[in-house]
């Protein structure tokens, strides 16, 4: 059972409202150890310079969108095990479907509650204590 | 970490970004500017402004933007032809977006229906009717029909204890030295598994500069092992001269990486054993070496050695610089700008003191305060760059302006931007919009013709409307410019007699009639239409840009069209200043203002009848104004050998000249607002602190010479006492 506490969660977003509301909500959660980047190309840079447990990416970004982002991390030898949580909109299905074949952990609806935050992260992470 | 509330102003902040974005994008397209990316960046930016607004819970705003999106997907997937009624009806749908937000961050209900024209259009253009959208908006949240399974995190791990792990050992330099050998620590290493090692020679410096007792080689490779990361960690723990670097490699295929691997990956060929030092070559032996023929990688979890850890980083450099911003309250910059103010002050008064020293005493103090005045003017710049805008934040409002005033009067009409980056002081920027809005109202209601009468005349059917804006010395210049009638000269003349503006008999040149238009009391309740009249509140939008420094001038040829042009000061709150003195009294004129200074021979004056004076300067007659008279105060009311007369721009291209008694210098000056205790007092713009602690009021050239024809004595006699004793 991981515990929130110390759990090292990278968000990936270009808007800076929405990503700093998913890092309140991941804080709400009791994690204490976020990181963020605004695009892919910097959150590559963040992830091969320390350990991650999970990477919450949006999927809209201007520099290596969300799918990229994905695939460089399943190609990268040091974080190619990081669970991945992909942000998609309501009516992204074709990219869920890409996601999954990329190797992506799970998959997030945007808009999304504090609730269904957490459980998306439980499916992959296990149980938080 | 920033509340809910901070957060929120934050999207608002991005959306005011998007909106301008999505405007710029359309218009772009619009006009067959638009490259590829133009699409997808206005799609992202209203996906955007739906994203944060479904997290923020503002429902209206969402359902709107989500068929904005979809009607923007499907152009970009190319189901819909970007055709000029398309990006008119998107345009629409982007002010009405606007709209949204701005009610959203009022906090106030959206009206009911609002938008729902627009969005019906919307809906038809990607063949959907008001079903269809009801039928997207119940959808589920969650792909459910989707045979999706989350992967849990421990699914992911290898399949045996046996794990693949990347190491680096790179010597530090002194390692060596200290008595340490990077030798027996890979020994150990090996010890725990398979180790596959290449060598780095690339530290190795020519061999007439190579030290035996340092250590230059690094090594990298591969380890598979049935250790944990901690214990093979362990072997290093006392090895604080060399960094050492264990990841553990996992038991994925490969996924190829977006960006190619390109051949500098693979480590060049390394030196010829021959250049190496006994020592090193000792050091290297026993690791297997292999320059000859490189073992094959061995086993596919290696490759991953070909995709270097610092790939993303060099990658990262690699992409395109972003600019890094970061947002101040305007209310700290402006106390800094308070700040630098007062160290104005405070240096003129230093410089003051320097000046009375007895010289040579002041030779180095006067070189040091040169200096701290160079800084301090490079502060103050740097300062108004920061509080500085971009027009654009101005103009941006322009477009939506002329869309929605062409077709409520049934024209078309195009702007065109050009000089948006110009960047001016937050504090004009915000008393731009009125003077400009109302220009560009008129000009679309009155100067740019109807579409028939356009072509009757042989014009393009689309009018076009020019708004530009450029830096010019230490002013800025915008220019609105049209291709329309231009000044109907009689109506304005006749109109004129007709309120008694003008002498019935009066004759006047087509510049000044159309000058006319800009007087007080030449636009009245005559409204011509709901939206502007020409000329109605011209005489406001003087005022508005002559209160904050600025200058109009108006420009008309009957047919062809009108250019509008005024110039603004960059900064409103520090200036350069000419000290001058009339009598025993100092005051500031702003340097802007100044043409030139002279001291003519008594003989370049002539006195003619019913003038004050003229000078002769150069060919051209500039009429004299005593500012001791102007001013009441007792000066030579003769221009004497001693007396300077000052060549004012008094704007309209009329010139001035001012007669001074004294030149004092020019030096930077803090505008101490006075309206706010007095009122506006004609004639004068403002105070400000000099050198030696007193108070000078700062003229305003323009007031001036209307005050010429008109003189109050005594408003500004009043004024001198009362301020010196507030300001200060």
């Amino acid at each position: 059972m991981p515990n929130a506490v110390a759990l090292k969660v990278l968000v990936v977003d270009d808007q800076d409202s929405v990503r700093k509301m998913t890092c309140l909500t991941l804080e709400q959660m009791g994690i204490r150890h976020i990181h963020e980047a605004e695009n892919g190309v910097k959150a590559m840079e963040i992830a091969s310079l320390q350990p991650l447990d999970l990477i919450i990416s949006d999927y809209y970004m201007d520099q290596m969108d969300g799918l990229d982002l994905l695939r460089a991390v399943r190609g990268h030898p040091v974080v190619r095990r990081v669970p991945f949580i992909l942000l998609t909109g309501r009516g992204d299905r074709e990219l869920v479907v890409k996601a999954a074949q990329a190797g992506v952990n799970n998959y997030l609806v945007k808009p999304f509650t504090g609730a269904i935050l957490k459980q998306k992260i439980e499916q992959v992470m296990g149980k938080l204590a | 970490m920033a509340s809910l509330e901070q957060l929120k102003l934050t999207f608002f902040d991005e959306c005011a970004e998007g909106m301008q974005q999505i405007e710029q994008g359309l218009s772009d397209i619009r006009d067959g500017l638009g490259a590829e990316d133009t699409i997808n960046a206005v799609f992202r930016a209203v996906h955007s402004a739906k994203g944060g607004a479904g997290i923020f819970g503002f429902e209206g705003l969402v359902e709107f933007a989500h068929v904005f999106e979809t009607t923007l997907d499907a152009i970009r997937r190319g189901d819909l032809a970007a055709s000029t009624d398309v990006i008119d009806v998107l345009l629409m749908a982007s002010d009405i977006l606007s709209d949204l937000v701005q009610f959203s961050r009022a906090g106030e209900e959206i009206p009911e229906g609002f938008g729902a024209e627009c969005r019906q259009m919307l809906e038809r253009l990607i063949g959907k009717d008001g079903v269809g959208a009801e039928e997207e908006e119940a959808a589920p949240a969650d792909f459910e029909d989707l045979d999706f399974v989350p992967v849990m995190f421990d699914a992911m791990g290898g399949d045996d204890d046996m794990k693949t792990y990347e190491v680096s050992v790179r010597p530090l330099p002194d390692m060596l030295k200290n008595g340490c050998d990077p030798l027996l620590l890979i020994r150990q290493l090996r010890q725990l598994g398979e180790l596959d090692l290449k060598a780095d020679g690339e530290r190795l410096p020519d061999l007439a500069s190579m030290q035996p007792d340092v250590a230059y080689v690094a090594w990298t490779g591969t380890l598979r092992s049935t250790s944990t990361k901690v214990q093979i960690e362990e072997i290093f723990e006392f090895a604080s001269d060399c960094e050492f670097s264990v990841s553990e490699v996992g038991g994925f295929p490969p996924i190829e990486m977006p960006v190619p691997v390109v051949a500098e990956a693979v480590a060049p060929p390394l030196q010829p054993l021959d250049n190496s030092p006994n020592l090193t070559e000792e050091v290297m032996q026993p690791i297997a070496f292999e320059r000859e023929a490189p073992p094959p990688p061995p086993r596919p979890a290696a490759p991953a050695a070909a995709i270097e850890s610092a790939e993303p980083k060099a990658q990262a450099r690699a992409a395109k610089p972003q600019a890094t911003t970061t947002r101040i309250e305007l209310e700290k910059i402006d106390r800094v700008v308070n700040m630098v103010g007062e160290l104005v002050i405070a240096q003129a008064m230093l410089g003051q003191i320097v000046h009375d020293l007895p010289e040579g005493v002041s030779d180095r103090l006067s070189q040091i305060l040169d200096e701290v005045v160079h800084h301090t003017r490079e502060l103050k710049d740097g300062l108004m760059s920061m509080r500085a805008q971009a027009v654009g934040t101005v103009f941006q409002r322009m477009p939506r302006l002329v869309r929605e005033v062409a077709m409520k009067v049934g024209k078309k009409v195009r702007l065109e931007l050009s000089g948006e980056t110009t960047e001016v002081d937050r504090s004009i920027i915000e008393r731009l919009s009125d003077p400009l809005t109302h220009i560009i109202r008129n000009s679309v209601d009155h100067g740019i013709e109807a579409p028939a009468a356009r072509l009757a005349a042989g014009k393009n059917e689309e009018g076009t409307i020019r708004l530009s804006a450029g830096h010019r010395g230490s002013r800025i210049v915008i220019e609105v410019s049209d291709d329309g009638a231009g000044i109907n000269t009689e109506r304005v003349l006749n109109k004129a007699r007709e309120k008694g503006l003008v002498a019935a008999d009066a004759v006047l040149t087509e510049d000044e009639i159309n000058n006319l238009i800009m007087m007080p009391g030449f636009s009245t309740a005559e409204t011509i239409s709901d939206i502007s009249g020409r000329g109605v509140g011209m005489d406001v939008v003087r005022t508005n840009i002559q209160e904050i420094g600025g200058r109009l001038s108006l420009n008309s040829v009957r047919g062809k069209g009108m250019t509008i042009q005024f110039s603004l000061p960059l900064t409103l709150a520090v200036m350069d200043g000419m000290v001058i003195k009339v009598g025993r009294e100092t005051y500031v004129m702003p340097m802007s203002a100044i043409v030139e200074c002279l001291r003519p021979p008594r003989s370049y004056i002539n006195n003619l009848v019913g003038t004050r004076g003229m000078l002769q300067l150069r060919g051209e007659l500039v009429p004299l104004v005593y500012l001791g008279d102007l001013l009441d105060i007792s000066s030579s009311s003769e221009v004497s050998g001693e007396s300077v007369v000052i060549i004012t721009d008094a704007g309209e291209g009329t010139r001035l000249g001012l007669v001074a008694d004294e030149l004092c210098g020019h030096q930077q000056v803090v505008v101490k607002s006075i309206e706010e205790s007095y009122g506006p007092v004609p004639g004068v713009a403002a105070a400000t602190i000099l050198g030696n602690g007193s108070v000078a009021l700062i003229l305003d050239v323009e007031k001036l010479s209307d005050l010429a024809g008109d003189p109050v004595p005594g408003t500004v006699t009043a004024l001198r006492g009362g301020v010196a004793a507030k300001v200060a």
